[in-house]
């Protein structure tokens, strides 16, 4: 196992999106807080509370997911698709790099933004209410698995997509409408069925559930969101390990 | 001596070419062995299916003794690889470049090899210059760094001075014939003839990915290289007399001879001319070149070496 090698490969991806902080680390930031923003004004001053806790606070876990698995995955994506577009992927395929530690690589250095995004934006939520953490085993766990299963996921997308548009497909066609159908905003308790029952298809409804669980201590917990995360990290990972054994798509 | 690298039956098959048939090859440790032949003969896919950028569809490729079907990884830390195709990651300054690959390869930051390539490459001055702000020429000689900084014991150099300068272009020959004397292993592919000619220990050659020739380039070149005598006369000259050989030019005033193994030699030719007093002026020698024995050999002519 090339250890120095996978930590070096970490540490780059670090400081590649730590080079551009405006557009990896400022303009999601400023989205999401946008998001708080606008949402907590408008609709938290419709409906002041949601599950007994007040909607600006309820929104914090679902803004920190969402910020977690945008960037995340972003991150993981355009850096390992950039690279194949540049051919400095030739560097690390060359070196003494196996599956392993490619992916410990580009998932942890994705990860770093991803967990970075959503840590600020707790902090930015932190100025306009207080948001504590309930259980903090549990929001760890959530922010970790969450963190890399969309980083490992942006891996992936990046290994099969050949054009930029395909990188493009996954989260506009996919993450986009499932966060935003994933009860980020609301309360999937509150809608009205058959929505309640189509949403619990929604593998973000409950990775947001489980998080809120953690952050807020509303519930005791998502056993079916930790599932649905263990489920996706487990077969993402086998996939992204097996397209890089393989050379899939980047190997003639 | 266990080899560098040994190929066993390598071939490479993509839908409808084969980019690789068959080849067989062993390069010896510390040897400068130049892969030559004309654009989509294999050289590169070659080169890709030792360093794993090509997945080979059969054969046996080992590095240093080791079967890459039974170890894939390890062999990879004695390895450098120049690509054909330029490439650079722009977030980063020349020495960052250099010191991620030293960790890709497993070592720690070591700026007194990378100072030592720097100055072998004349990159010394752009040290802490953004790689993007190179000039084709530097980003070249950026990629030769790269491959050399973990101290490889085999290096692949895939066009390596393609876009360099003639001045650098030495410099850098005299800084691989280094490589040679400390041990480095080096296969090079180029369209610069006179590079491999200037080179080389040995040449391959190869075309429509069969191997045709492997030879000693010396011996190759006694074997195989023919130069051309031009005698120029002081007043011009009707016909050769019998004994005299070689091809008179319309006007009678330069003679014309190839000199080829197993045939007279040039010398012999110009004592001829003395003798039989042909008013001898000038002579000019074009010396055997690689390149006419690269031509001859693609052309069907004297390979199965």
């Amino acid at each position: 196992m090339n250890l120095w090698g996978a930590r070096t490969l970490l540490m780059k991806e670090v400081r590649r999106f730590l080079r551009v902080p405006g557009q990896t680390i400022l303009q999601p930031l400023i989205s999401t807080a946008l998001y708080f923003i606008v949402f907590s004004y408008t609709v938290g001053a419709v409906q002041r509370e949601v599950d007994g806790v007040p909607y600006m606070q309820f929104i914090v876990p679902g803004l920190v997911f969402l910020g977690i698995a945008n960037n995340a995955f972003l991150n993981a994506s355009s850096s390992f698709f950039i690279m194949k577009l540049q051919g400095t992927l030739v560097d690390v395929l060359v070196a003494p790099l196996g599956p392993a530690e490619l992916l410990f690589g580009f998932v942890a250095g994705a990860m770093v933004r991803g967990l970075l995004v959503g840590l600020l934006t707790w902090g930015v939520a932190l100025l306009f209410t207080t948001a504590p953490v309930a259980h903090v085993f549990t929001t760890l766990l959530f922010l970790l698995l969450s963190a890399y299963v969309f980083s490992v996921l942006g891996l992936v997308a990046a290994i099969w997509a050949e054009k930029f548009e395909q990188i493009n497909f996954f989260p506009t066609f996919l993450m986009l409408p499932l966060t935003f159908l994933g009860g980020v905003f609301y309360s999937v308790a509150s809608l009205p069925e058959p929505f309640r029952s189509i949403s619990a298809l929604n593998p973000v409804v409950h990775m947001v559930e489980g998080l809120r669980a953690g952050m807020l201590g509303t519930s005791e917990g998502s056993p079916l969101g930790l599932g649905l995360l263990l489920g996706v990290a487990l077969t993402a990972t086998v996939v992204a390990r097996e397209m890089l054994r393989r050379g899939y798509r980047l190997k003639s | 001596m266990t080899p560098a690298l040994e190929l066993e039956s390598l071939t490479k098959q993509y839908k409808t070419q084969r980019a690789l048939d068959a080849v067989s090859l062993r390069i010896g440790a510390g040897e400068i062995f130049a892969l030559l032949g004309p654009n989509g003969a294999g050289k590169t896919t070659l080169i890709g299916a030792v360093c794993g950028l090509v997945k080979k569809t059969s054969g046996t490729v080992r590095l240093f003794g080791v079967d890459l079907d039974v170890d894939g990884v390890t062999p990879r830390y004695s390895v450098g690889l120049v690509p054909q195709e330029i490439n650079f990651d722009p977030f980063f300054t020349v020495r960052e470049s250099l010191r991620i690959q030293q960790g890709y390869f497993g070592q720690r930051h070591d700026d007194a090899r990378i100072d030592e390539l720097l100055a072998a490459l004349a990159l010394t001055a752009k040290a802490d210059t953004q790689t993007r702000a190179l000039s084709g020429g530097m980003k070249r000689r950026l990629l030769i760094a790269k491959a050399l900084v973990h101290r490889p014991k085999l290096v692949f150099l895939d066009e390596p001075t393609a876009g360099v300068d003639v001045e650098l272009r030495r410099d850098l020959w005299s800084y691989v014939r280094r490589l040679r004397e400390q041990g480095t292993t080096v296969v090079l592919t180029t369209h610069y003839l006179e590079e491999a000619e200037e080179l080389a220990d040995r040449v391959g050659i190869i075309d429509g990915g069969r191997l045709l020739l492997v030879e000693d380039k010396a011996a190759l070149m006694r074997r195989m290289g023919e130069r051309a005598w031009t005698v120029r006369f002081s007043a011009p000259v009707r016909a050769l007399p019998d004994g005299v050989a070689g091809t008179l030019d319309d006007d009678g005033r330069a003679l014309t001879f190839i000199e080829r193994p197993g045939g007279p030699s040039g010398a012999e030719v110009l004592r001829s001319a003395y003798a039989a007093q042909l008013p001898v002026a000038d002579l000019a020698l074009r010396p055997a070149k690689l390149e006419d024995i690269l031509v001859r050999v693609l052309n069907g002519q004297e390979a199965d070496r």
